[in-house]
């Protein structure tokens, strides 16, 4: 299902979250977007569910207007917030009950299969919510995103909060669903290894506005220090290379350093 | 605790299409007769008027569903945490302190004397324990935030406000029932079963403005940017509507010669002052004294003061239900 944003600003008092931003997720894809923290990351994500409405400009889902008929929408994205959180005395069990109740899914063990797909026991999930750690939060949200197996998952900072191994799984789903299923999957990260691994096209934001956008091996490819130094660039460290240079050249040198750093830090 | 019908379909493999959901495989079927990209194409074109009615009941089962679902999770959740316990434990104690030492020298005798004591704790009782238990309802959830998961959700927030009022009033009807239940179990073992009549009034009344404080509690729940805010503001309105408005009236009324129309809107203008007169006017006193006094006489009927808390009641969560929609995440 195909995602367009077009010329969107969204103003917050005096702070311009997004400032004319257009963006196209095609259909069936797997894209990353990539940007410094108060890019508008999270604020887009916000406009994609209809969380919040665009000042000016569109979006849409599947051709669906989200401001005019959010949910709709809602009924085939699953979103995954930044800072997911679920009531202390429900268990990670009712949670998905919760959630297949309102959607109105049927009763056909799926619960049980989105369970078993991030990683959490039986027993984990059988736990009040009050006892989770971060990690299994997160993997507790990622679980209520693919109940419905949506057409379009939207994923804000799927990643942040997971130990290396919840990352490895939550990498192995979205390389599942990228697989087996026609779902588009958006999803943002500091991590600039993460977006090489998994997606096919990314998207670089910074001040509200898309400054590069493309398949992946184009962004990488456009790497203006490949060569630079005489050594020849090899394999996924070229890759990582050549995307962490479009990104640095998109966003500019001091805004990229924040970047970079978080993708030293947490890259697995 | 799990939820057992997921789980005996899948241990058994179990993949039944239509689910043990009655409204699931309408909404599923509605999913995949809608093509990628083109659902309102698709609608216009299939538009028949039998078409538009199906579609208007299947939205309307799925918002009752889905208020259903947002009231039994509130309810679990507000039991679970033992507000319900609480309440009634509350209701229970205080309802017997009075019993034991109930009597007025101006009041009536017998079981009316007992249930305008009760009228006038409840007064002051129960919009506290509807103001403590709604304060957090829509703050209180986004602070955890569980609001933005919901509300990611093909559901209305309006849908979600309305679930979470009736999943609370649940809660706190319940323990007033269960709460004065055992006060009245005392008055009918003292007095008879005549005494019942009265003390129905009294428990229906106490159970309208408990409702109508929690609607009151939810709007300031839904407005306040933070848990501290809702509290400070449920705290005023507890001390405006029960200690204060009723002083005001009093001087109001003392000091100026108003018409029966100033004098009932004064009524209707607190839902604590309308549940006073509705159950004191009912036992033929006015022991609660005060404003409630001054009103005796004023032919306020008992309708009239129903549809005011009813009213109550349904205001604030109806405006808690359009302003949660302009509620940033």
């Amino acid at each position: 299902m195909r995602i367009d944003a077009t010329d969107v600003r969204k103003t917050y008092g005096d702070v311009t979250a997004l400032d004319g931003l257009s963006l196209s997720v095609p259909s069936g894809s797997t894209f990353g977007i990539i940007g410094t923290n108060g890019a508008g990351k999270s604020t887009l994500f916000r406009l994609l569910v209809g969380h919040d409405r665009p000042d000016a400009g569109s979006v849409s889902v599947g051709g669906t207007d989200v401001t005019e008929d959010g949910r709709r929408v809602r009924e085939r994205v699953g979103y995954l917030p930044e800072h997911v959180g679920f009531p202390d005395g429900l268990t990670g069990w009712e949670v998905l009950g919760v959630h297949r109740a309102i959607r109105g899914l049927p009763t056909d063990g799926r619960i049980a299969d989105a369970i078993e797909r991030v990683g959490l026991t039986p027993a984990e999930a059988d736990r009040r919510v009050s006892g989770y750690s971060n990690g299994m939060g997160r993997r507790l949200g990622l679980a209520t995103v693919l109940l419905p197996d949506p057409d379009v998952l939207v994923l804000d900072e799927p990643t942040a909060g997971l130990d290396p191994r919840g990352v490895d799984e939550f990498h192995a789903i979205v390389e599942e669903i990228a697989a087996e299923t026609d779902a588009t999957v958006v999803f943002c990260s500091h991590v600039l290894g993460e977006v090489e691994r998994l997606c096919d096209r990314a998207a670089v934001l910074h001040d509200g506005r898309v400054r590069a956008a493309g398949p992946v091996d184009e962004l990488a490819a456009a790497d203006p220090l490949a060569g630079r130094d005489g050594e020849a660039a090899t394999g996924s460290g070229r890759e990582r290379d050549g995307l962490r240079a479009a990104f640095r050249e998109a966003v500019g040198d001091d805004a990229a350093r924040r970047g970079e750093v978080d993708a030293e830090e947490v890259a697995p | 605790m799990s939820d057992p019908s997921e789980r005996s379909g899948k241990e058994a493999g179990n993949t039944r299409p239509d689910g043990g959901h009655p409204d699931a495989a309408a909404a599923v079927g509605t999913l995949d007769r809608e093509p990628d990209g083109g659902p309102a194409e698709s609608t216009a074109t299939a538009a028949t008027a039998d078409a538009v009615e199906t579609e208007t009941n299947d939205g309307a089962r799925d918002a009752l569903r889905q208020v259903f679902v947002v009231a039994v999770t509130e309810y679990r959740l507000a039991v679970r945490s033992r507000w319900a316990l609480a309440l009634t434990g509350l209701f229970v104690v205080f309802g017997g302190v009075m019993l034991t030492f109930s009597g007025s020298a101006v009041g009536p005798g017998g079981a009316e004397r007992v249930v305008a004591s009760l009228t006038s704790l409840a007064a002051y009782l129960v919009p506290l324990a509807a103001l403590a238990l709604g304060y957090d309802a829509i703050v209180g959830r986004e602070d955890e935030g569980w609001l933005a998961v919901v509300f990611s959700l093909p559901v209305r927030r309006s849908e979600v406000v309305v679930g979470t009022y009736l999943g609370r009033l649940a809660v706190l009807a319940g323990a007033t029932l269960l709460g004065f239940g055992f006060s009245g179990a005392l008055i009918v073992r003292e007095f008879g079963v005549g005494s019942l009549s009265a003390f129905l009034g009294f428990l229906g009344g106490t159970v309208a403005v408990g409702a109508a404080f929690l609607g009151v509690a939810l709007l300031l729940s839904t407005v306040a940017r933070e848990k501290t805010h809702a509290l400070g503001a449920a705290l005023l309105a507890w001390v405006w509507f029960v200690l204060v408005h009723d002083l005001l009236a009093l001087g109001v009324v003392a000091a100026f010669e108003l018409p029966d129309a100033a004098l009932s809107a004064l009524v209707y203008a607190n839902p604590v002052s309308a549940f006073r007169v509705l159950v004191l006017s009912g036992l033929g006193t006015t022991a609660g004294g005060g404003f409630t006094a001054v009103l005796a006489g004023s032919g306020l009927s008992a309708g009239s003061l129903s549809l005011a808390l009813v009213a109550w009641c349904l205001v604030p969560v109806a405006v808690a239900g359009v302003l949660v929609r302009r509620r940033r995440l």
